[in-house]
């Protein structure tokens, strides 16, 4: 990472550190502000062909100022070897910022001697860093601009009001695609596809610190929760019987921050260069290989480790890509006396540096748990593709028997009627405008089955969670105003968004093995956000309690959708009969 | 009737042709005739009409955007069951239904294989053939899977289209056998003889084609499993009984073995017995061929004979004739399950002495197949049991 990009990194990671410990915001709420980067370069007068970047750091919103600058300093510096520079506040050297909207309690800034080329490298990483944190923390939200030559050009990041499901862990997750992928050409979007994600949660596993390490004075137990979902999410029982194309695994620290920078060469993912150290992809006939080929210039998140999918020859003339399969590994730390700053900036710096060999000490438990979260969701997507495929077949036979008749008849009363009902001119006509009518017909009652924005699974970490989750409606319900926010929107561009004016808000527990997990449910066109939690029963992670929600009506779209996926395993078992 | 052996002395009869005479009685006077919707039997283009019907009922549907569904009348619900003492269960009139929809994973597979099926018998009738549900499983076996997916199927759209299941030019092969003192004539001109013999004659496979039916029989036997009907056979039961007519549907009876019973009734009225094991499944399917099932009740009117009699074996029997203990069978949960299930049904009301026969049965919790008659001598079925039962009128 271009050291400037990792300066910017670290300072934005230790401000919402400081604003999440001093602020006192319980762990389970959101962060609810504002921070400004901006990046002002000019020619230097030091060195040619370079230009003087001042880079100024401010905050606004509900962040509680209070924040100890020489401490900052002193706890920063080891993470920022690289940099020269020196950090300033505003106040005590006046402001920079070419934002004046903004209200800055804090405001700090630095200035480098940076080429063009590096430049533009360090504000790639930084927006990748930034559309990394606002998946999880969807209310915060970022003014990013950069003038280079007095030219501005500036990006708003925030996915306020955007669909997020909130995991039992406590963290929330952005849920609309379109942060994670291209919608074209890459996929197949003929098929039907869920705008959101549907991750399955795995069930905690603790992970153990190395002896060395782990004098750091902390009490409680350090776990890694592991989050699955296909992107895409194949709606309804698409015909999406491709592989997937590609896993996508994104790291997240305490508080949900994240882990490490997008740099392929940070030692702690080197565990990860493993693709089968701990997940088993041969059991779904997948052959991974480590990706390094990543493109900073994108405008989707880029994950912290990726694989690609090696495909048998006989199947490399395969066109059409399947979903990807976005792992999120959240590590975290759970203690029942609060944590304080410095323990939480310690961790993320001892996970920065010495992830893989905590991983690796844990490997037994870790294996275990992303296993079962993946596990679940490519069997639940190849549970869709087999039940598809048997539509399919079954809508076939109807069509040719229909055909069989009508070209069998000598009523020309009979044919004339069929005919004319389809508006076909003949009967190669006819068969070609009945199966597609029948195929459209059925699939689209199917897909009516499937409803994601009012269902919400409860976690099942019983009636604390429970308690939180009306908790955290009620937040939502009272904080999010009715405005639009759309991920890494440029000030240039009209303001808009997809999910303009839709507030969603769901809880997933963790699930172990094969329970019906939250990925299943499927959602066409969300419109008004139901922030009802309902009841239902999910397996419990380790102790195996299922706890209902007493806190929730039983909506009827859910009973449909168990009812549902009662018929797909009935479909789909041995000995199912019509 | 010249070819007619031996039988027992005309005053042996004496109880029967009491019995036949009161029969003949209800008969004219309306009682125990088949209904006349029974006698009309649907032409071809009929039929083929009516599939050409649900077709196009389809395509529009397809056309106003609607997810097409077939309607079938709920065939496994007593709620839809009617009963009258003349004609036995039949469906009611309005009776509910059942949805058998394109866009519902559950039954879509279903919907597909109905329209496979329709499609098939629409050629058979186009073609004037005949298939078995055999032949039309092994059609398509990948696709139907299993032999029940396709005999349900066939009964749904008899019921749906109200048409018995040989106008659908579906045939199912005959496992029953008769023997006895009947002769007619098939439909390809076979002259058939069930002469009184150690071997028997197969139920034809088409009902409706026997012509020219001729017999003396005082009586027709419905013998419940194939092991008793041969070892009655082989004494020569027929001869000692003579004229009597013999038939086993073994075990449950199919369709043909069921329309042939109905068949002799329609045409000669001579007093139907059955002999059974005295267990439930033993009453169960005594009750098929009396008052029909319930999966077949759209067709009750074809296919029941509400005059048959309840011959043996009684439960009372078992006491009667002191057989052992030991060779009587502990009734199971499932045999328990099915009396209660019989005695809730709402014909038992009409026949007291059944049910007295069945509270008999419950009380002594055990049941007893026919071979335990053997325990008093290895012929006493034909040579005393049935030949007393017959002469004095033991049945109910």
């Amino acid at each position: 990472m271009e050291r400037t990009a990792l300066a910017v990194c670290e300072i934005l990671r230790y401000l919402i550190i400081h604003w999440k410990c001093e602020a006192g915001i319980p762990k389970g709420a959101l962060l609810d502000g504002q921070l400004a980067i901006s990046i002002e370069a000019l020619p230097s007068k030091h060195l040619p062909d370079s230009l003087r970047c001042i880079i100024t750091i401010a905050s606004a919103g509900n962040v509680d100022g209070g924040l100890d600058f020489k401490k900052l300093l002193q706890d920063i510096q080891p993470a920022l070897p690289r940099l020269s520079a020196k950090l300033t506040l505003a106040s005590e050297e006046g402001g920079h910022s070419q934002d004046t909207s903004v209200k800055a309690p804090c405001q700090m800034t630095f200035e480098v001697d940076e080429n063009s080329r590096s430049l533009m490298t360090d504000c790639l990483v930084i927006k990748h860093f930034l559309r990394k944190i606002i998946i999880v923390h969807h209310k915060l939200k970022f003014n990013f601009s950069v003038t280079v030559n007095g030219i501005l050009s500036a990006e708003i990041f925030g996915a306020e009001n955007e669909p997020v499901l909130r995991l039992s862990n406590g963290i929330s997750l952005a849920v609309g695609f379109q942060h994670y992928v291209s919608s074209k050409p890459q996929f197949n979007w003929t098929e039907p596809h869920c705008s959101r994600l549907h991750p399955v949660l795995g069930h905690p596993a603790p992970l153990s610190i190395p002896g060395a390490k782990a004098n750091m004075g902390l009490l409680g137990e350090l776990t890694l929760t592991p989050a699955a979902a296909l992107c895409p999410s194949p709606k309804g029982f698409s015909s999406q019987l491709n592989r997937i194309s590609s896993p996508y695994i994104f790291l997240y620290g305490p508080l949900g921050l994240p882990l490490v920078a997008s740099d392929q060469e940070q030692p702690s993912t080197a565990v990860f260069r493993d693709a089968s150290y701990f997940i088993d992809w041969k059991k779904h006939n997948l052959f991974m290989l480590p990706n390094l080929d990543l493109n900073l210039d994108t405008q989707f998140i880029l994950p912290d480790v990726n694989y690609k999918v090696e495909l048998p020859e006989e199947n490399q003339s395969q066109n059409a890509q399947g979903p990807v399969l976005l792992l999120f590994l959240f590590v975290d730390f759970q203690s029942g006396v609060p944590v304080h700053q410095g323990e939480i900036w310690g961790l993320h710096t001892l996970l920065t540096t010495h992830l893989s060999t905590i991983l690796s000490e844990s490997r037994s438990t870790v294996q275990d748990s992303i296993q079962s979260a993946v596990d679940q969701v490519l069997e639940l997507h190849h549970q869709a593709a087999k039940t598809h495929q048997r539509l399919q077949a079954s809508l076939s036979v109807a069509v040719t028997s229909i055909m069989s008749v009508l070209t069998g008849s000598t009523s020309s009363s009979f044919r004339k009627t069929c005919l004319q009902a389809l508006e076909a001119v003949d009967t190669q006509e006819f068969s070609a405008k009945l199966h597609r009518i029948f195929y459209d017909i059925t699939q689209h009652q199917f897909l009516n089955h499937c409803s994601c924005d009012t269902e919400q699974h409860l976690t099942p970490e019983k009636k604390i969670s429970a308690q939180n989750t009306k908790d955290q409606h009620k937040n939502i319900g009272l904080e999010f105003p009715a405005e639009s926010s759309g991920q890494a929107e440029n000030k240039r561009l009209k303001r808009s968004s997809p999910n303009q004016g839709r507030e969603e808000s769901r809880t997933l527990g963790p699930a172990r093995d094969l329970s019906p997990p939250e990925s299943v449910t499927r959602d066409c066109d969300p419109t008004e956000a139901s922030l009802t939690a309902r009841g239902s029963q999910t397996q419990v992670a380790n102790d195996g309690v299922q706890a209902a929600d007493a806190a929730s009506p039983l909506g009827g779209l859910e009973d449909l959708w168990l009812q549902e996926v009662s018929n797909l395993s009935e479909w789909l078992s041995p000995g199912h009969r019509s | 009737m010249a070819l007619a052996p031996m039988g027992p002395e005309a005053s042996f009869f004496d109880a029967l042709d009491r019995h036949r005479a009161s029969l003949l009685a209800m008969v004219k006077k309306g009682a125990g005739e088949t209904p006349d919707r029974a006698t009309r039997v649907p032409s071809s283009s009929e039929v083929l009409t009516s599939i050409e019907n649900i077709i196009q009922d389809i395509i529009k549907s397809l056309a106003r955007n609607e997810a097409p569904a077939f309607t079938i009348d709920n065939r496994s619900s007593w709620e839809n069951m009617t009963f009258e003492d003349a004609f036995g269960l039949q469906m009611r009139p309005q009776c509910t239904t059942r949805k058998i929809k394109s866009d519902s994973l559950r039954s879509v597979r279903k919907f597909a294989l109905i329209l496979k099926i329709l499609s098939m018998i629409y050629k058979l009738i186009q073609s004037n053939t005949y298939a078995t549900k055999r032949d039309i499983y092994y059609t398509e076996s990948q696709l139907f899977r299993n032999q029940a997916a396709v005999d349900s199927i066939i009964d749904d759209i008899s019921c749906m289209l109200k048409v018995p299941r040989r106008s659908l030019h579906v045939i199912s092969t005959s496992k029953g056998l008769i023997a006895g003192n009947l002769r007619y004539v098939e439909e390809d001109g076979t002259q058939v003889q069930c002469m009184c013999s150690a071997t028997a004659t197969a139920v034809p496979s088409n009902i409706q084609g026997m012509q020219n039916l001729v017999t003396d029989a005082k009586f027709l036997l419905i013998v419940e499993k194939d092991a008793t009907f041969q070892r009655l056979l082989d004494d020569n039961f027929c001869s000692r009984m003579s004229p009597c007519i013999m038939v086993t549907g073994k075990g449950t009876p199919d369709l043909n073995t069921r329309l042939l019973v109905k068949k002799l009734w329609d045409t000669f009225h001579i007093p139907v017995f059955t002999l059974v094991d005295a267990d439930p499944y033993g009453i169960e399917i005594m009750c098929i061929y009396k008052y029909g099932s319930m999966s077949m009740s759209f067709e009750a009117h074809n296919l029941t004979v509400p005059t048959i009699r309840w011959l043996g074996l009684l439960p009372s029997d078992i006491k009667r004739l002191n057989i052992p203990k030991d060779s009587l069978i502990p009734l199971t949960r499932r045999d328990q399950m099915k009396l209660d299930s019989i005695l809730r049904r709402p014909y038992i009301t009409y026949h007291p002495f059944w049910k007295k026969e069945m509270e008999m049965l419950a009380d002594s919790k055990t049941k007893a197949e026919i071979q335990a008659l053997s325990f008093l001598s290895s012929d006493y079925l034909s040579r005393v049991y049935l030949p007393n039962k017959l002469r004095f009128g033991g049945w109910i």
